[in-house]
C-alpha cells in the first residue's frame, strides 16, 4: 500500500468540481484512511503521517476522526479475528464459556491480538443468527452451535495452522 | 462602520454590530452569559451548553455562542428555565470531575468551580465516575490530566488555530477524551510546549507542570510586561509572589490573534534563579575573575575609558531597551568620545531598513505577505509571528509566501512562490502596474522588462484585491519589498532582537567601525554591553562585559559588571509592528545588579561630563520614524546570511541553558531521530 499512490482528483469523483483543493483533500479522508486498513489490516503510524503530508492534515486531527469510528484499528490485527456473539440467545447457550476457553487457550483478553499475530479475540452484541447460537464468526464465516469441544477444537485448530 | 442592530438583553437595550454573537453582545451591556467552551475572537462551539438563553418567539432555549444579534430580538439569560438547565449541565459535569477545590491548583481561576458557586451544586446528583486515564508529566512544562478535563475543546481549538496541531478529540462518547495522535506523551507529539492550552484551560486539565503549590491564583500580583526574548516583542503577564515570579501568561487582550508566547517566553523566567546570574561585580586578579565591588570596577573602567578614548569599541545586543540604548549612544558619543559603537543589529540588517518599516495590525489585514521569511514555531525563530498569521489565516485572511527555500508556513499559505525573491518582487510588482494600479516612472521602468509567471499572476491579483495588504519581510529585501508597497499595502521588516525597531530608531549604530571590525580589530578597550553573541575573546585589549549572565564572553573578560534581566528594569521598547511597548519591573534587582543605563550613567559621573537617564519625551521623540519610502532598485543587501535560528539560540544562551529549556533541546532531539 503506497499512500502516495492515492489520488485525490480520482476518489473524489465528479463532486471534486465544486470543491477547493483542501476541501477535496478533506473530503477523501475516510476513504484513503479505509483503503490503508484494508491493505494493511489496521492504521501503522508511518502510514498515516504519510497520508498527513499528502492532505496536509495534522496526525491528531486525522487520529481524532479514525478513533471516532469502532471500524478502524491502530495496531496490528490478527490473521483470524474471532467475535464471539455475546447477544442475549448466545450467551443463555452458554457464549461465555467458548470465549472463556479461547482466552485461556491463547492466552489473551477480549480485544487483543496474540503477539504472533494469529489471532485477534473479540466480542460482539449479536449477529442477526440467534437460531444457531452459541455464534461465533471467524474472518467473515459464521460458526454456529458451538456447544460441545469438538467444534471449539476444530476451531482452536484452524488458528493454530 | 458596521451595520448596527437593536436588541434588548435582559431588559437592557443593547446596540451591537450586525453578525456579532449574543454572549459579545451581553458584554456591551454587562450582562455576562456563563460558558466554558467559549473563546472571544473565535467562532462559537457549541460544546458545553452552558449559555443557553431564551429568544422571545423561539421554542426552544438557543446557544448565545452561536446565535448572531436580530434586529429586534429579545433575550433573556436568567429565566428559571435557562438556569435549570445550566444547572443540570453542571450536574453532569461534576460527575465526571474530581472534587477538590480545596487543594485545586486553578482554585480561584477554575470557571466550573465559579459556576458551582453561581448555581449553588455542592456536587453531583448522579453516581460519580472515575475515568482513570494516565496524567502526562513526562515534560518540564505542561501537566496534562485528563481526569480533570470537562471536554470543552479550548484547548484543541488554540492549538489548532495556531497551527500547532497537537491536540485534538480522541474517540467519542463517554469515552471521548483529549488526547495526541496515537495517544503519544506531549514530548513525542511535536508539541512546541508554548502553552496556549494553559492559557485556555477553564479548569486544571492543563496547568504548568511546577505550578503545585506555588502559591493561589489570588496571591499574585499581575504585572503586564514584553518578552525581550526575540524579534516577536510579545505581551506578557508576570505573576509575582514573595518578591519571585511564579508563572508567566500570555499579556494579549482574550481574543486577540496574538495572544501567544512561546516556551522560551514562558518558561524561561527561572534563568534569573540559575547559578549563571551574576550578582556582583567581578574584576581579573592573576588570570582569575574575582569578586569587586562597584565603586573598585568602576573606577578601573573609568580610568581604562579614558586612556583609550576613540580607541574603544562599544558593542551590544539589539535586545537592550529603548532607554539603554540612548544612554549607551550618548556615553560613547559624548563621555567617551568614539565613534565606534554599533550592536549585533549589523549581522542581519541595516539601519534603514528597520528604522523606516511601516506600522501595521496583523489582525486588521485581510492578505498577510512573507518575502523571505521563515517564521517557525518548532525551532522558534519569531514564533509569535508564525503563530499569528497562521491564526489570522485561519479567521479569514490569506497569506502568500515568497521564499527562496522551503518553509513550514507555506502549509498555510493560499499561494506560495518559490525562487529567487528579487525575480519574484519584480514580477509581481510588473503584474500589478499592469493591472492599472499607479506607480511611479522609475519603478515602471525598473520592472519593464521583468517576466511575470502564473503564480505571479495570482500574487497580483490577490494583493490587489485585498482591502489592507502587510508585507513583511527579511531586512536584506526590506527596499525590493517596499517598491510593492508603493504601489499597495504596508511593509515591515522583521529584525531577530527583540528591540531591533528601537535600536534603530535610537540610531545605535556606527559612525566609527562595525560591530564585526570592533570584534575582529584590536580595539584597546572593548566594552561589550548585553548577552554578545561570542564565545572567544575578541582581539582588544581590555575586555569589559555587562551583562546579566555569567556568559561565555564574560569568562574571557578583564572586568564584569552585573546588569539587570529585563525582569528586574522598567522601560520600553518597539515592536516589529512598530509599537512602543512598557517593559514593568516585576522584582527587585538581583544582588548588587544596576540597570545598564544606571551603570554607563555612573561611568559618566567619574569620566565627566555626566549623562542624564533618558526622558519619557527624547522616547517618544524617537519612538516616531520618518517612514517616508521611495523607489529603491530592486537588490538584496549583502553580508545579512547569518542563520536565524542560530542566532536567536546564542543571544539568550543563559536562558537557553536554564533547567527546563535545557530538557527542550535535549528531549525534542532525542524524538527527532
Amino acid at each position: 500500500m503506497k499512500v502516495e499512490e492515492i489520488d485525490v482528483n480520482r476518489q473524489i469523483g465528479r463532486i471534486g468540481e465544486i470543491l477547493n483543493a483542501r476541501e477535496k483533500k478533506r473530503g477523501i479522508l475516510i476513504q484513503a484512511l479505509q483503503q490503508i486498513q484494508a491493505a494493511l489490516g489496521y492504521l501503522p503510524e508511518e502510514s498515516v503521517q504519510e497520508l498527513s503530508k499528502k492532505l496536509n492534515l495534522s496526525m491528531s486531527e486525522i487520529f481524532s476522526v479514525a478513533s471516532f469510528y469502532r471500524m478502524f484499528y491502530f495496531k496490528p490485527r490478527g490473521k483470524k479475528i474471532l467475535k464471539v456473539c455475546l447477544g442475549t440467545a448466545c450467551y443463555v447457550r452458554g457464549s461465555k464459556n467458548v470465549l472463556n476457553a479461547l482466552e485461556q487457550e491463547f492466552n489473551i483478553k477480549s480485544g487483543e491480538t496474540t503477539e504472533d499475530l494469529a489471532l485477534t479475540l473479540e466480542t460482539v452484541g449479536c449477529v442477526g443468527c440467534c437460531g444457531l447460537a452459541p455464534v461465533t464468526t471467524m474472518n467473515e464465516n459464521v460458526m454456529g452451535e458451538i456447544t460441545g469441544s469438538g467444534k471449539l477444537k476444530a476451531i482452536i485448530q484452524s488458528i493454530r495452522e | 462602520m458596521e451595520k448596527l442592530v437593536k436588541l434588548q438583553i435582559d431588559g437592557k437595550e443593547v446596540h451591537a454590530p450586525a453578525g456579532m454573537n449574543l454572549i459579545d453582545a451581553g458584554h456591551l451591556a454587562d450582562v455576562f452569559i456563563p460558558n466554558l467552551c467559549y473563546l472571544k475572537g473565535m467562532k462559537g462551539f457549541g460544546a458545553c451548553r452552558l449559555c443557553l438563553v431564551e429568544v422571545e418567539g423561539m421554542k426552544s432555549p438557543v446557544i448565545a455562542c452561536n446565535t448572531k444579534v436580530r434586529e429586534g430580538m429579545v433575550v433573556h439569560t436568567q429565566t428559571e428555565k435557562v438556569r435549570d438547565i445550566r444547572r443540570f449541565i453542571l450536574d453532569l459535569i461534576l460527575a465526571i470531575h474530581p472534587l477538590d477545590c480545596m487543594t485545586c491548583t486553578k482554585a480561584g481561576i477554575c470557571k466550573l468551580q465559579e459556576y458551582a458557586y453561581e448555581y449553588e451544586l455542592k456536587g453531583t446528583s448522579f453516581t460519580r465516575k472515575k475515568m482513570g486515564y494516565p496524567i502526562d508529566q513526562i515534560n518540564p512544562f505542561i501537566r496534562r490530566d485528563p481526569e480533570y478535563c470537562i471536554l470543552c475543546g479550548r484547548c484543541v481549538r488554540v492549538c489548532k488555530e495556531q497551527g500547532t496541531n497537537v491536540l485534538d478529540f480522541i474517540g467519542r462518547g463517554i469515552n471521548a477524551e483529549i488526547g495526541t495522535a496515537y495517544n503519544k506523551s506531549l514530548r513525542e507529539s511535536g508539541c512546541t510546549f508554548c502553552g496556549s492550552c494553559i492559557d485556555a484551560c477553564p479548569v486544571n486539565a492543563l496547568p504548568e507542570a511546577d505550578r503545585w503549590r506555588k502559591g493561589r491564583e489570588w496571591e499574585y500580583k499581575k504585572i503586564q510586561s514584553v518578552c525581550l526574548l526575540c524579534g516577536s516583542g510579545c505581551d506578557i503577564l508576570v505573576s509575582v509572589k514573595d518578591g519571585s515570579i511564579q508563572k508567566i501568561n500570555t499579556g494579549e487582550k482574550p481574543g486577540s490573534a496574538k495572544k501567544y508566547i512561546c516556551a522560551y517566553g514562558r518558561f524561561g523566567y527561572d534563568c534569573i534563579e540559575e547559578r549563571t546570574k551574576l550578582v556582583s561585580p567581578l574584576k581579573r586578579v592573576k588570570g582569575e575573575l574575582r569578586e569587586t565591588t562597584w565603586k573598585d570596577a568602576l573606577s578601573i573602567v573609568a580610568g581604562k575609558l579614558k586612556d583609550a578614548g576613540k580607541n574603544t569599541g562599544f558593542i551590544s545586543t539589539a535586545g537592550i531597551m529603548n532607554e539603554d540604548a540612548l544612554a549607551l549612544k550618548k556615553f560613547a558619543k559624548n563621555v567617551v568620545k568614539t565613534k565606534n559603537f554599533d550592536t549585533t543589529l549589523s549581522l542581519y540588517s541595516d539601519v534603514h531598513s528597520l528604522r523606516d518599516s511601516q506600522s501595521a495590525l496583523i489582525t486588521n489585514s485581510d492578505l498577510l505577505v512573507l518575502v523571505g521569511l521563515n517564521p517557525s514555531q518548532w525551532n522558534r525563530v519569531l514564533p509569535a509571528l508564525d503563530a499569528s498569521i497562521r491564526k489570522r489565516v485561519n479567521r479569514g485572511g490569506k497569506l502568500i509566501v515568497m521564499n527562496s527555500s522551503d518553509t513550514r508556513i507555506e502549509e498555510a499559505a493560499m499561494l506560495s512562490l518559490k525562487g529567487d525573491e528579487l525575480q519574484i518582487l519584480k514580477g509581481v510588482a510588473k503584474a500589478l502596474i499592469d493591472r492599472g494600479l499607479k506607480a511611479d516612472k522609475q519603478l515602471k521602468t525598473a520592472v519593464r522588462d521583468a517576466e511575470i509567471t502564473e503564480d505571479m499572476e495570482k500574487a497580483a491579483k490577490l494583493i490587489a484585491e485585498a482591502d489592507r495588504p502587510i508585507l513583511f519581510t527579511s531586512p536584506s529585501l526590506f527596499d525590493a519589498a517596499a517598491n510593492i508597497s508603493l504601489i499597495k499595502g504596508r511593509v515591515i521588516a522583521v529584525g531577530l532582537e527583540s528591540n531591533a525597531r528601537g535600536i534603530a530608531l535610537a540610531g545605535l549604530s556606527t559612525e566609527g567601525k562595525t560591530y564585526k571590525e570592533m570584534v575582529n580589530d584590536r580595539m584597546k578597550v572593548l566594552y561589550a554591553v548585553g548577552e554578545v553573541p561570542l564565545t572567544s575573546r575578541p582581539a582588544a585589549d581590555f575586555l569589559v562585559v555587562q551583562t546579566s549572565h555569567f556568559t561565555d564572553l564574560a569568562e574571557q573578560a578583564d572586568i564584569v559588571l552585573p546588569s539587570t534581566t529585563s525582569f528586574e528594569t522598567e522601560g520600553t521598547m518597539i515592536d516589529y509592528l512598530g509599537r512602543l511597548k512598557h517593559i514593568n519591573q516585576v522584582i527587585e534587582p538581583m544582588g548588587l545588579t544596576k540597570s545598564h543605563r544606571d551603570i554607563l550613567i555612573a561611568l559618566s559621573k567619574i569620566i565627566k561630563p555626566a549623562i542624564k537617564k533618558p526622558t519619557d519625551a527624547e522616547i517618544k521623540k524617537m519612538s516616531k520614524g520618518k517612514q517616508k519610502l521611495a523607489f529603491s532598485p530592486f537588490v538584496r543587501k549583502e553580508g545579512f546570511d547569518i542563520s536565524p535560528h542560530e542566532f536567536i539560540e546564542a543571544v539568550n544562551a543563559s536562558v537557553l541553558k536554564g533547567r527546563r529549556l535545557s530538557w527542550l533541546k535535549e528531549a525534542l532531539a532525542a524524538v527527532a531521530v
